[in-house]
């Protein structure tokens, strides 16, 4: 090829295209040495670089009704004949929070005059994000490092589970943090810097989503309830350490394992009432706008004492040691080789012809690396990923055979015009090829199967940077190196 | 034909005892699959785990070992996590609970049919002719069905992996299969010629593809990467029936459709280059 034909080739913007975007994915990529031999900017799964999963199940459900009662009614009678805490997510939706059957909710449904219209385990998309808050919040107080939770939702909206993966932590470590309670304490401030115990979290029976305090006013605060015992200690320590005469100067603080997380004086009201008589029932007030009612969110979080609002139950969990996903890695690699390999050594003995073999192997390598790097930016790899990226070799490496042959048809190398023309058919076929690919895969990929998602969406994105970018390109660089 | 008729008879029997094409597998039905790398011999870990519901042990090559245990209670899950931790330095344990397994293995039946129609209808969409499309669907089915069979007497269990590798295999299929059809259907020439020019193509796609797939699936085996294993196992055995189908049941439909309804072909289609 004299070097007027590589200037034309490389101008075609086809080829242009690929090879910026391959370029690109190298540099994203970014192989280098590193302390523990080659580093990259890959993004590894649990099963390549070890760790913990654990996935939980929300016992709880979330159902569509249609009622002849006043919504309202409905909703407090049905709480107090479950005896579960129910609420309202949308005009005709209740998420109950307790896992009740479907059919004997439909028996109390119809008792109430009211039809029961679609029932689905799970909650609603806000307890599914206070879950996942809880959650964080949990593991991050306990000082893991790089630990991932995802609420797995189905297309009908509504969450049934919440997966938590946690790097290079072993499976009976991440049960117990995930288990974990924290230790939540009041305490008063007696002078300066000193506190002193007032209750610990156990006595706290109930706590409420945050609400506006007064209603309608923009002061967040979050309502709780103690216990008869736990009301007339706090009532007992609030008059023995002065927060009841001289409130201002001691503050009731809330501590979660030893950290203060809220700190506030007693409500003039509250003072006046505890002089007389014990009062269970309490607010925390938080403060006005947005950062009142994060906080306030927050602060509902460490009441609960690190517990969930609905009980989970352990659906499925799973962890691989570093060692054994270091050998995988290594395998996963040797594999990706091998296949690349006898994939060449097929093709030679096709063809016979290097000029033809070397850039079919590169252009099929070329798109396992375009995929990487597209992947780096929003999938873990593991084992799923990678099996989804030799298919897509596989695949790959058909579709530029198809290109081949129609080009070379009858073994003449045709004149520019004609093979346009069969270049075009070429890509037809191919296009409808991996349409049908790409629809046989969408399914997975639209769908939360766990660890197949990967696979899957790997697939979709070969077949698109395949039909794309890749395969054309090869169409133009195979007529420059036919027609010398 | 005899092939896909007895094929559908071993499925067809699966089916009625397990309510699925395919023996599910531990991921579906629950259960736990614990993958270590140990000198110790079957009989030995069975002795380790004698106070738990083993139900088989598989061996990789490089002293890999895939231990599959029955569904168990929580404290037994955990103390069995802390038991392989203790004793062996490099594992890779799954649990998932029985209800968990229900669920997935639905939406995989519901992916799994839901591709199909899928692929089915962009294949109506390509070829716009009833009896080349069908005879496309027809193979894709037979090699799914062909393959799901082998699995059965194979007691290659239903798993998330070789879900993902049955609907992989809707891909290879279609593609040899689609090649056929266009070079048949948009070429002009004699029937026979432009079958044995596809077939140039076709075998070598599907035979570059089955070395992909071997050397994943021996790479796999000695690695004892058990996912990888199954898929490309799976992928192996429906690469083979392609071959069978494409070649002999998709051209013999071809063949019976091109003496048929010559006229009608030549008339709409126009030949390419």
């Amino acid at each position: 090829m004299d070097t007027e034909k590589l200037k034309t080739t490389l101008k075609d913007y086809r080829v242009a295209i690929y090879l910026i975007l391959l370029i690109t994915s190298i540099i994203i990529i970014f192989p280098h040495p590193g302390p523990n031999g080659i580093e990259t900017n890959l993004q590894f799964g649990l099963d390549l670089s070890g760790g913990s999963w654990i996935q939980l199940e929300f016992q709880s459900a979330v159902v569509t009704f249609k009622t002849s009662q006043p919504v309202d009614q409905f909703v407090t009678d049905l709480g107090k004949r479950l005896n579960a805490d129910v609420s309202l997510v949308g005009a005709d939706k209740i998420e109950i929070r307790k896992l009740v059957p479907e059919d004997e909710l439909r028996q109390i449904f119809s008792e109430n005059e009211t039809e029961l219209v679609s029932y689905n385990q799970g909650v609603s998309k806000e307890t599914a994000d206070d879950i996942k808050r809880i959650l964080e919040n949990k593991i991050n107080s306990l000082g893991t490092r790089d630990a991932k939770t995802y609420v797995i939702t189905g297309l009908n909206g509504v969450s049934r589970y919440i997966r938590i993966e946690m790097a290079g932590v072993s499976m009976s470590q991440a049960q117990e943090i995930v288990g974990k309670q924290g230790k939540f304490e009041i305490r008063v401030v007696t002078t300066g810097n000193e506190t002193e115990h007032v209750v610990f979290g156990d006595s706290i029976e109930s706590v409420a989503n945050p609400s506006q305090n007064p209603p309608n006013s923009n002061n967040w605060g979050v309502s709780f309830a103690l216990s008869p015992e736990g009301a007339e200690e706090f009532r007992q320590a609030a008059i023995k350490y002065g927060a009841v005469k001289d409130p201002a100067n001691h503050n009731l603080a809330m501590m979660l394992d030893g950290k203060m997380v809220y700190s506030a004086p007693l409500s003039s009201d509250l003072a006046g009432t505890l002089q007389s008589r014990a009062s269970p029932n309490l607010v925390a007030s938080t403060g006005a706008g947005d950062k009142g009612k994060e906080d306030a969110k927050n602060l509902e979080i460490h009441l609960r004492n690190g517990a969930l609002p609905v009980e989970v139950k352990i659906a499925g969990s799973g962890s691989v040691s570093p060692e054994l996903g270091g050998q995988f890695k290594m395998w996963c690699v040797i594999a990706g080789i091998f296949a690349l390999v006898a994939v060449g050594i097929s093709i030679l003995v096709r063809y016979h012809e290097p000029a033809i073999v070397l850039p079919m192997v590169l252009i099929n390598a070329s798109e396992v690396i375009i995929l990487l790097a597209i992947t780096s930016f929003f999938l873990q790899l593991d084992l799923a990923t990678i099996a989804g990226l030799i298919a897509v070799l596989g695949t790959g490496i058909d579709q530029l055979v198809i290109l081949t042959d129609e080009i070379l048809h009858e073994g003449k190398v045709p004149s520019p015009n004609i093979y346009l023309k069969r270049l075009k058919r070429a890509l037809g076929i191919i296009i409808a090829s991996a349409a049908t690919v790409f629809i046989a895969m969408l399914p997975l990929a639209l769908m939360d199967l766990s660890t197949l998602r990967g696979f899957a969406v790997v697939t979709i994105l070969g077949v698109l940077v395949g039909v794309l970018v890749t395969r054309p390109a090869y169409g133009h660089i195979i007529m420059a190196i036919l027609s010398k | 034909m005899i092939v896909l008729a007895l094929s559908l008879v071993i499925v067809g029997m699966t089916f009625i005892h397990t309510g699925l094409p395919i023996k599910p597998g531990m991921e579906f039905t629950g259960g736990i699959g614990v993958t270590i790398v140990t000198q110790e011999t079957p009989d030995q870990l069975k002795v380790t785990f004698a106070d738990y519901p083993l139900v088989n042990i598989e061996e990789g090559i490089n002293q890999g070992k895939y231990l599959k245990f029955d569904t168990m209670s929580d404290d037994k899950v955990l103390s069995l996590n802390k038991l392989i931790e203790s004793k062996y330095n490099g594992a890779k344990i799954d649990q998932i609970g029985s209800s968990f397994g229900k669920t997935l293995q639905d939406q995989a039946a519901f992916a799994l049919i839901i591709s199909f129609i899928g692929m089915s209808i962009v294949v109506f969409l390509i070829f716009r002719t009833f009896v080349p499309s069908a005879a496309v669907v027809i193979s894709a089915f037979a090699d799914m069905t062909m393959s799901a069979a082998v699995m059965n007497l194979l007691g290659i269990q239903l798993s998330l992996g070789t879900t993902a590798a049955l609907l992989m295999l809707i891909g290879y299929s279609v593609d040899s299969d689609i090649l056929l059809t266009s070079r048949v259907l948009k070429r002009q020439g004699k029937f026979d010629e432009k079958v044995h020019g596809a077939f140039i193509t076709g075998i070598i796609m599907t035979s570059t593809a089955f070395l992909a797939v071997f050397a994943m699936w021996v790479v796999s085996w000695i690695g004892g990467i058990e996912i990888i294993h199954v898929m490309s196992q799976v992928l192996l055995i429906g690469l083979i029936f392609d071959v069978m189908n494409t070649w002999l049941t998709n051209v013999g439909i071809l063949k019976w459709y091109a003496s048929k309804g010559k006229s009608k072909v030549s008339s709409t289609l126009r030949g390419g280059v």
